[in-house]
Protein backbone atom coordinates (compact mmCIF):
# COMPACT_ATOMS: atom_id res chain seq x y z
CA UNK A 1 0.00 0.00 0.00
CA UNK A 2 1.65 3.42 -1.10
CA UNK A 3 0.26 5.42 1.84
CA UNK A 4 0.44 3.82 4.97
CA UNK A 5 4.33 3.99 6.06
CA UNK A 6 5.40 0.79 7.04
CA UNK A 7 7.08 0.87 10.84
CA UNK A 8 8.94 -1.80 12.71
CA UNK A 9 6.13 -2.39 14.76
CA UNK A 10 4.48 -3.99 11.67
CA UNK A 11 7.18 -5.46 10.37
CA UNK A 12 7.88 -7.86 13.91
CA UNK A 13 4.11 -8.40 13.97
CA UNK A 14 4.03 -9.80 10.18
CA UNK A 15 7.14 -12.08 11.14
CA UNK A 16 5.13 -13.33 14.03
CA UNK A 17 2.49 -14.57 11.68
CA UNK A 18 4.54 -16.00 9.47
CA UNK A 19 5.95 -18.02 12.60
CA UNK A 20 2.03 -18.66 13.40
CA UNK A 21 1.21 -19.69 10.65
CA UNK A 22 3.81 -22.68 10.98
CA UNK A 23 2.60 -23.62 14.30
CA UNK A 24 5.36 -21.73 16.94
CA UNK A 25 3.21 -21.17 19.90
CA UNK A 26 5.64 -18.86 21.59
CA UNK A 27 4.98 -16.51 18.53
CA UNK A 28 1.25 -16.48 18.87
CA UNK A 29 1.75 -15.39 22.76
CA UNK A 30 4.15 -12.71 21.99
CA UNK A 31 1.52 -12.12 18.66
CA UNK A 32 -0.98 -11.43 21.67
CA UNK A 33 0.82 -9.70 23.56
CA UNK A 34 1.61 -6.86 21.27
CA UNK A 35 -2.09 -6.66 19.73
CA UNK A 36 -4.84 -7.54 22.49
CA UNK A 37 -4.60 -4.44 24.37
CA UNK A 38 -5.56 -2.46 21.56
CA UNK A 39 -7.90 -4.45 19.93
CA UNK A 40 -9.59 -4.79 23.53
CA UNK A 41 -9.37 -0.76 23.45
CA UNK A 42 -11.12 -0.91 20.40
CA UNK A 43 -13.64 -3.76 21.36
CA UNK A 44 -14.68 -2.52 24.79
CA UNK A 45 -15.34 1.40 23.77
CA UNK A 46 -17.72 -0.25 20.93
CA UNK A 47 -19.45 -2.97 22.96
CA UNK A 48 -19.36 -1.93 26.52
CA UNK A 49 -19.76 -5.54 27.79
CA UNK A 50 -16.34 -7.17 28.84
CA UNK A 51 -17.87 -10.45 28.81
CA UNK A 52 -19.21 -9.63 25.13
CA UNK A 53 -15.55 -8.02 24.08
CA UNK A 54 -13.79 -10.96 25.11
CA UNK A 55 -15.42 -13.44 23.20
CA UNK A 56 -15.44 -11.50 20.02
CA UNK A 57 -11.13 -11.62 20.56
CA UNK A 58 -11.35 -15.01 21.81
CA UNK A 59 -12.79 -15.83 18.03
CA UNK A 60 -10.10 -13.65 16.42
CA UNK A 61 -7.52 -15.14 17.81
CA UNK A 62 -8.51 -18.51 17.47
CA UNK A 63 -8.69 -17.37 13.49
CA UNK A 64 -5.48 -16.08 13.70
CA UNK A 65 -4.16 -19.17 14.78
CA UNK A 66 -5.98 -21.08 11.89
CA UNK A 67 -5.51 -18.60 9.01
CA UNK A 68 -2.46 -16.70 9.91
CA UNK A 69 -1.16 -18.59 6.95
CA UNK A 70 -3.91 -16.37 4.78
CA UNK A 71 -2.93 -13.11 5.99
CA UNK A 72 -1.34 -10.82 2.78
CA UNK A 73 1.65 -8.67 3.80
CA UNK A 74 1.17 -6.64 0.46
CA UNK A 75 -2.52 -5.46 1.33
CA UNK A 76 -2.38 -4.56 4.55
CA UNK A 77 -0.67 -4.17 7.87
CA UNK A 78 -1.52 -6.90 10.39
CA UNK A 79 -2.74 -4.73 13.02
CA UNK A 80 -5.04 -3.07 10.89
CA UNK A 81 -6.08 -5.89 9.16
CA UNK A 82 -7.04 -7.36 12.51
CA UNK A 83 -8.13 -4.20 13.93
CA UNK A 84 -10.92 -3.98 10.56
CA UNK A 85 -12.05 -7.97 11.72
CA UNK A 86 -12.86 -6.92 15.24
CA UNK A 87 -14.19 -3.77 14.51
CA UNK A 88 -16.97 -5.69 12.32
CA UNK A 89 -17.81 -8.23 14.11
CA UNK A 90 -18.57 -5.81 17.23
CA UNK A 91 -20.63 -3.78 14.66
CA UNK A 92 -22.63 -6.66 13.48
CA UNK A 93 -22.88 -7.56 16.88
CA UNK A 94 -24.36 -4.50 17.94
CA UNK A 95 -26.49 -3.81 15.55
CA UNK A 96 -27.92 -6.98 15.78
CA UNK A 97 -28.31 -6.68 19.62
CA UNK A 98 -30.10 -3.34 18.56
CA UNK A 99 -32.51 -5.34 16.38
CA UNK A 100 -33.18 -7.78 18.89
CA UNK A 101 -33.98 -5.50 21.50
CA UNK A 102 -35.81 -2.58 19.82
CA UNK A 103 -39.22 -4.41 20.92
CA UNK A 104 -38.48 -5.01 24.26
CA UNK A 105 -36.70 -1.56 25.52
CA UNK A 106 -39.54 0.98 26.69
CA UNK A 107 -37.85 2.45 29.04
CA UNK A 108 -34.39 2.44 27.11
CA UNK A 109 -31.99 5.05 28.83
CA UNK A 110 -28.85 6.36 27.74
CA UNK A 111 -26.92 4.31 30.87
CA UNK A 112 -24.00 2.13 29.08
CA UNK A 113 -24.16 -0.99 30.63
CA UNK A 114 -20.42 -0.67 31.27
CA UNK A 115 -17.99 2.24 32.39
CA UNK A 116 -14.65 2.54 30.52
CA UNK A 117 -12.22 3.90 31.98
CA UNK A 118 -12.33 7.39 31.63
CA UNK A 119 -10.68 8.32 28.72
CA UNK A 120 -8.15 11.14 28.49
CA UNK A 121 -8.90 11.87 24.62
CA UNK A 122 -12.97 12.54 23.53
CA UNK A 123 -13.77 10.52 20.61
CA UNK A 124 -13.36 14.02 18.50
CA UNK A 125 -9.44 14.22 20.11
CA UNK A 126 -9.11 10.38 18.87
CA UNK A 127 -9.82 10.67 15.78
CA UNK A 128 -7.48 13.87 15.33
CA UNK A 129 -4.40 12.05 16.74
CA UNK A 130 -5.37 8.93 15.34
CA UNK A 131 -4.66 10.68 11.69
CA UNK A 132 -1.08 10.25 12.79
CA UNK A 133 0.40 11.29 8.89
CA UNK A 134 -0.23 14.95 8.42
CA UNK A 135 -2.92 15.15 5.17
CA UNK A 136 -5.08 12.57 7.44
CA UNK A 137 -4.86 15.02 10.11
CA UNK A 138 -5.94 18.09 8.17
CA UNK A 139 -9.10 16.61 6.20
CA UNK A 140 -10.21 15.39 9.69
CA UNK A 141 -9.48 18.66 11.20
CA UNK A 142 -11.02 20.60 7.92
CA UNK A 143 -14.64 19.21 9.19
CA UNK A 144 -17.10 20.70 10.64
CA UNK A 145 -17.64 20.65 14.71
CA UNK A 146 -21.07 18.64 14.11
CA UNK A 147 -20.05 15.83 11.51
CA UNK A 148 -16.77 15.75 13.07
CA UNK A 149 -17.80 14.96 16.59
CA UNK A 150 -20.91 12.49 14.61
CA UNK A 151 -18.07 10.54 12.83
CA UNK A 152 -15.88 10.42 15.84
CA UNK A 153 -18.91 9.16 18.45
CA UNK A 154 -19.82 6.51 15.57
CA UNK A 155 -16.77 5.15 14.39
CA UNK A 156 -15.32 4.87 18.45
CA UNK A 157 -18.23 3.96 20.35
CA UNK A 158 -20.38 2.61 17.77
CA UNK A 159 -23.27 4.44 17.81
CA UNK A 160 -26.33 4.44 15.57
CA UNK A 161 -27.98 7.44 13.86
CA UNK A 162 -30.49 7.74 16.74
CA UNK A 163 -27.88 7.38 19.66
CA UNK A 164 -26.33 10.05 17.47
CA UNK A 165 -29.39 12.53 17.67
CA UNK A 166 -29.86 11.50 21.43
CA UNK A 167 -26.50 11.96 22.42
CA UNK A 168 -25.62 15.30 20.78
CA UNK A 169 -29.59 16.41 21.05
CA UNK A 170 -30.26 17.49 17.25
CA UNK A 171 -32.89 15.78 15.39
CA UNK A 172 -31.97 12.88 13.26
CA UNK A 173 -32.46 14.15 9.84
CA UNK A 174 -29.74 16.56 11.26
CA UNK A 175 -27.47 13.61 12.29
CA UNK A 176 -27.78 11.48 9.45
CA UNK A 177 -26.87 14.43 7.30
CA UNK A 178 -23.80 15.51 9.23
CA UNK A 179 -22.21 11.71 8.95
CA UNK A 180 -23.44 11.16 5.17
CA UNK A 181 -21.50 14.74 4.28
CA UNK A 182 -18.78 14.41 6.86
CA UNK A 183 -17.80 11.12 5.16
CA UNK A 184 -18.29 12.34 1.52
CA UNK A 185 -15.65 15.41 2.40
CA UNK A 186 -13.43 12.95 4.66
CA UNK A 187 -13.46 10.79 1.24
CA UNK A 188 -12.23 13.58 -1.33
CA UNK A 189 -9.91 15.00 0.68
CA UNK A 190 -8.49 11.86 1.70
CA UNK A 191 -8.65 10.82 -1.95
CA UNK A 192 -6.67 13.91 -2.78
CA UNK A 193 -3.85 13.07 -0.65
CA UNK A 194 -3.82 9.68 -2.05
CA UNK A 195 -4.79 7.67 1.19
CA UNK A 196 -6.27 5.18 -0.07
CA UNK A 197 -6.59 3.54 -3.64
CA UNK A 198 -9.30 1.20 -5.36
CA UNK A 199 -7.86 -1.87 -6.03
CA UNK B 1 -30.82 -4.51 -6.46
CA UNK B 2 -27.97 -4.47 -8.54
CA UNK B 3 -25.54 -2.01 -6.41
CA UNK B 4 -22.40 -2.61 -8.64
CA UNK B 5 -24.27 -0.97 -11.67
CA UNK B 6 -22.54 2.47 -13.17
CA UNK B 7 -24.96 4.56 -12.50
CA UNK B 8 -25.59 3.44 -8.79
CA UNK B 9 -21.87 4.05 -7.61
CA UNK B 10 -22.61 6.98 -5.62
CA UNK B 11 -25.34 5.48 -3.34
CA UNK B 12 -22.77 2.08 -2.86
CA UNK B 13 -20.55 4.36 -2.04
CA UNK B 14 -22.67 5.70 0.54
CA UNK B 15 -23.74 2.67 1.88
CA UNK B 16 -20.31 1.18 1.89
CA UNK B 17 -18.69 4.18 4.53
CA UNK B 18 -21.51 3.79 6.84
CA UNK B 19 -21.34 0.26 6.90
CA UNK B 20 -17.32 0.80 7.46
CA UNK B 21 -18.65 3.70 10.27
CA UNK B 22 -20.51 0.85 11.61
CA UNK B 23 -23.52 3.28 11.35
CA UNK B 24 -26.02 1.32 8.94
CA UNK B 25 -28.92 -0.36 10.14
CA UNK B 26 -28.70 -4.09 11.45
CA UNK B 27 -30.94 -5.62 8.26
CA UNK B 28 -29.05 -2.93 5.34
CA UNK B 29 -25.81 -4.15 7.14
CA UNK B 30 -26.31 -7.99 7.01
CA UNK B 31 -28.17 -7.43 3.72
CA UNK B 32 -24.54 -5.72 1.98
CA UNK B 33 -22.34 -8.13 4.13
CA UNK B 34 -23.83 -10.93 2.06
CA UNK B 35 -23.58 -9.07 -1.20
CA UNK B 36 -20.38 -8.20 -0.66
CA UNK B 37 -19.03 -12.31 -0.16
CA UNK B 38 -20.03 -12.64 -4.08
CA UNK B 39 -20.14 -8.98 -5.47
CA UNK B 40 -16.34 -7.97 -6.21
CA UNK B 41 -17.34 -4.40 -6.56
CA UNK B 42 -19.24 -4.32 -3.61
CA UNK B 43 -16.30 -6.20 -1.77
CA UNK B 44 -13.77 -3.51 -3.31
CA UNK B 45 -16.06 -0.42 -2.09
CA UNK B 46 -16.08 -1.87 1.60
CA UNK B 47 -12.57 -2.18 1.29
CA UNK B 48 -11.47 1.13 0.38
CA UNK B 49 -13.46 2.26 2.93
CA UNK B 50 -11.72 0.01 5.41
CA UNK B 51 -8.46 1.39 4.45
CA UNK B 52 -9.88 4.93 4.62
CA UNK B 53 -10.92 4.96 8.20
CA UNK B 54 -8.04 2.41 9.68
CA UNK B 55 -5.42 5.13 10.14
CA UNK B 56 -8.21 6.18 12.78
CA UNK B 57 -7.88 3.66 15.22
CA UNK B 58 -4.65 3.87 15.91
CA UNK B 59 -5.32 6.42 18.64
CA UNK B 60 -7.91 3.99 20.74
CA UNK B 61 -6.25 4.16 24.12
CA UNK B 62 -5.34 0.37 24.64
CA UNK B 63 -7.30 -1.46 27.35
CA UNK B 64 -5.75 -4.69 28.64
CA UNK B 65 -7.94 -7.53 28.66
CA UNK B 66 -8.19 -9.75 31.54
CA UNK B 67 -5.72 -13.20 31.89
CA UNK B 68 -8.89 -15.18 31.87
CA UNK B 69 -8.92 -13.99 27.96
CA UNK B 70 -5.80 -15.89 26.81
CA UNK B 71 -6.59 -18.56 29.08
CA UNK B 72 -9.70 -19.68 27.40
CA UNK B 73 -7.85 -18.95 23.94
CA UNK B 74 -5.02 -21.16 25.19
CA UNK B 75 -7.65 -24.38 26.34
CA UNK B 76 -9.54 -24.27 23.23
CA UNK B 77 -6.74 -24.49 20.81
CA UNK B 78 -4.63 -27.41 22.86
CA UNK B 79 -1.93 -25.22 23.48
CA UNK B 80 0.30 -24.55 26.66
CA UNK B 81 -1.98 -21.96 28.87
CA UNK B 82 1.18 -19.80 30.15
CA UNK B 83 1.39 -16.54 28.61
CA UNK B 84 5.15 -16.50 27.47
CA UNK B 85 5.73 -12.76 27.40
CA UNK B 86 4.29 -11.98 31.08
CA UNK B 87 6.44 -14.85 32.79
CA UNK B 88 9.80 -13.28 32.34
CA UNK B 89 12.90 -14.75 31.00
CA UNK B 90 13.40 -18.16 29.17
CA UNK B 91 15.39 -19.08 32.07
CA UNK B 92 12.90 -18.48 34.46
CA UNK B 93 10.28 -20.50 32.53
CA UNK B 94 12.20 -24.05 32.80
CA UNK B 95 8.95 -25.59 34.35
CA UNK B 96 6.86 -24.19 31.67
CA UNK B 97 9.07 -26.07 29.20
CA UNK B 98 9.08 -29.20 31.00
CA UNK B 99 5.75 -29.18 31.54
CA UNK B 100 5.42 -28.34 28.00
CA UNK B 101 7.53 -31.24 26.94
CA UNK B 102 5.39 -33.89 29.05
CA UNK B 103 1.98 -32.25 27.77
CA UNK B 104 3.29 -32.62 23.88
CA UNK B 105 4.73 -36.34 24.44
CA UNK B 106 1.41 -37.31 25.98
CA UNK B 107 -0.20 -35.37 23.27
CA UNK B 108 1.89 -36.95 20.47
CA UNK B 109 0.95 -40.50 22.13
CA UNK B 110 -2.68 -39.82 22.01
CA UNK B 111 -2.68 -38.56 18.45
CA UNK B 112 -0.31 -41.49 17.38
CA UNK B 113 0.35 -40.90 13.82
CA UNK B 114 -2.46 -38.89 12.68
CA UNK B 115 -0.35 -36.19 13.88
CA UNK B 116 1.93 -36.23 11.07
CA UNK B 117 -0.20 -36.83 8.41
CA UNK B 118 -2.77 -33.64 9.44
CA UNK B 119 -2.36 -31.12 7.02
CA UNK B 120 -2.58 -27.79 8.86
CA UNK B 121 -4.93 -25.82 6.83
CA UNK B 122 -7.98 -27.79 7.50
CA UNK B 123 -7.92 -26.83 11.44
CA UNK B 124 -11.16 -25.88 11.17
CA UNK B 125 -12.44 -28.14 9.05
CA UNK B 126 -16.12 -28.18 10.54
CA UNK B 127 -17.36 -31.02 12.06
CA UNK B 128 -20.64 -31.69 12.18
CA UNK B 129 -23.18 -33.86 14.29
CA UNK B 130 -26.83 -34.17 13.76
CA UNK B 131 -28.93 -34.99 16.68
CA UNK B 132 -31.71 -36.60 16.46
CA UNK B 133 -34.45 -38.64 18.01
CA UNK B 134 -37.15 -41.39 16.98
CA UNK B 135 -38.70 -39.53 14.89
CA UNK B 136 -34.95 -38.71 12.64
CA UNK B 137 -36.34 -35.30 12.63
CA UNK B 138 -33.24 -33.21 13.47
CA UNK B 139 -33.28 -31.63 16.64
CA UNK B 140 -29.64 -30.31 17.55
CA UNK B 141 -26.37 -29.28 15.84
CA UNK B 142 -23.17 -30.13 17.50
CA UNK B 143 -20.17 -28.35 15.54
CA UNK B 144 -16.55 -28.29 16.23
CA UNK B 145 -13.41 -27.52 14.29
CA UNK B 146 -10.66 -29.99 14.58
CA UNK B 147 -8.40 -27.46 15.89
CA UNK B 148 -10.41 -26.10 18.19
CA UNK B 149 -11.83 -27.41 21.26
CA UNK B 150 -15.18 -25.17 21.67
CA UNK B 151 -18.40 -27.04 20.86
CA UNK B 152 -21.02 -25.16 19.77
CA UNK B 153 -24.78 -26.55 20.09
CA UNK B 154 -27.82 -25.40 18.10
CA UNK B 155 -31.66 -26.40 18.67
CA UNK B 156 -33.45 -26.77 14.87
CA UNK B 157 -36.20 -28.40 16.54
CA UNK B 158 -37.31 -31.10 18.87
CA UNK B 159 -39.99 -31.05 21.82
CA UNK B 160 -39.80 -28.41 24.99
CA UNK B 161 -37.94 -28.77 27.78
CA UNK B 162 -39.92 -28.40 30.81
CA UNK B 163 -38.76 -25.74 32.66
CA UNK B 164 -37.59 -27.66 35.92
CA UNK B 165 -35.54 -29.89 33.38
CA UNK B 166 -32.51 -29.37 31.58
CA UNK B 167 -30.85 -30.71 28.46
CA UNK B 168 -27.17 -32.78 29.21
CA UNK B 169 -25.25 -33.57 26.11
CA UNK B 170 -22.78 -36.80 26.44
CA UNK B 171 -20.21 -38.70 24.86
CA UNK B 172 -21.14 -42.40 24.01
CA UNK B 173 -17.49 -44.31 24.44
CA UNK B 174 -16.97 -47.19 22.76
CA UNK B 175 -16.79 -49.90 25.28
CA UNK B 176 -16.85 -47.36 28.34
CA UNK B 177 -19.48 -45.55 30.29
CA UNK B 178 -21.01 -42.40 28.72
CA UNK B 179 -19.10 -39.20 29.70
CA UNK B 180 -20.69 -35.68 30.44
CA UNK B 181 -19.83 -32.54 28.42
CA UNK B 182 -22.27 -30.75 30.09
CA UNK B 183 -25.78 -28.79 30.12
CA UNK B 184 -26.98 -27.23 27.38
CA UNK B 185 -29.61 -24.23 27.03
CA UNK B 186 -33.08 -25.75 26.35
CA UNK B 187 -33.02 -23.56 23.17
CA UNK B 188 -30.67 -20.85 20.99
CA UNK B 189 -27.16 -21.62 20.83
CA UNK B 190 -24.85 -23.21 23.39
CA UNK B 191 -20.75 -23.64 24.04
CA UNK B 192 -19.29 -26.39 25.73
CA UNK B 193 -15.71 -27.04 26.06
CA UNK B 194 -14.21 -30.52 24.84
CA UNK B 195 -11.84 -32.11 27.21
CA UNK B 196 -9.25 -32.32 24.30
CA UNK B 197 -9.30 -31.34 20.57
CA UNK B 198 -11.92 -32.73 18.88
CA UNK B 199 -9.05 -35.61 17.10
CA UNK B 200 -8.31 -36.99 20.78
CA UNK B 201 -11.49 -36.22 22.35
CA UNK B 202 -14.09 -37.82 19.81
CA UNK B 203 -11.24 -40.88 18.78
CA UNK B 204 -13.05 -43.46 20.25
CA UNK B 205 -16.62 -42.06 20.22
CA UNK B 206 -18.97 -42.77 17.68
CA UNK B 207 -21.80 -40.71 19.01
CA UNK B 208 -22.94 -38.23 20.90
CA UNK B 209 -26.54 -38.15 23.09
CA UNK B 210 -28.51 -35.70 24.59
CA UNK B 211 -30.74 -36.71 27.88
CA UNK B 212 -33.44 -35.13 29.83
CA UNK B 213 -32.42 -34.38 33.58
CA UNK B 214 -33.30 -32.50 36.57
CA UNK B 215 -32.50 -28.75 36.26
CA UNK B 216 -28.62 -28.29 36.38
CA UNK B 217 -27.90 -31.68 34.94
CA UNK B 218 -27.02 -35.13 36.51
CA UNK B 219 -25.77 -35.08 39.77
CA UNK B 220 -24.30 -38.86 39.44
CA UNK B 221 -22.28 -38.26 36.44
CA UNK B 222 -24.10 -41.00 34.54
CA UNK B 223 -27.56 -39.80 32.83
CA UNK B 224 -30.57 -40.19 34.94
CA UNK B 225 -33.35 -39.41 32.81
CA UNK B 226 -34.25 -40.21 29.15
CA UNK B 227 -32.32 -40.02 26.22
CA UNK B 228 -33.84 -37.48 23.78
CA UNK B 229 -31.66 -37.34 20.93
CA UNK B 230 -28.28 -39.40 19.49
CA UNK B 231 -26.25 -38.69 16.37
CA UNK B 232 -23.29 -40.40 14.86
CA UNK B 233 -19.88 -39.03 14.99
CA UNK B 234 -18.73 -38.93 11.29
CA UNK B 235 -15.02 -40.18 11.21
CA UNK B 236 -12.68 -37.79 10.41
CA UNK B 237 -9.88 -39.87 8.59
Amino acid sequence: MAAVPSSDKSARLAGLLSRIALGDQTAFGEFYEATSPHLYGVALRILRDPPAAEEILQEAYVNVWHHAGSYEVAKSQPLTWLTTIVRNRCLDQLRRRELDTVTLTADDDDAPAYDLPSDTMTPAEMLLAGAEARSVRDCVDALDAGPKQAIALAFYQGMSHSELARHLREPLGTVKSWVRRGLEKLKSCLDRAGYARNE
Amino acid sequence: MNLSRPDRLPRLDALAAEYVLGTLPSRARMRLARIARTDTVVAGAIRTWEQRLALLTEAVPPITPSPRLWRVIALRLGLEPVRPAAAGPWWSRLAFWRGFALASFTAALALGVTMLTQAPERADQPIVVVLAGPDAKPALLATMSRGDRLLTVKTVGGAPVPPDKSLELWMLPDGSPPRSLGVIPATGVGRLMLPALPDVALARVPALAVSLEQAGGSRTGAPQGPVLYTGAVQRMY
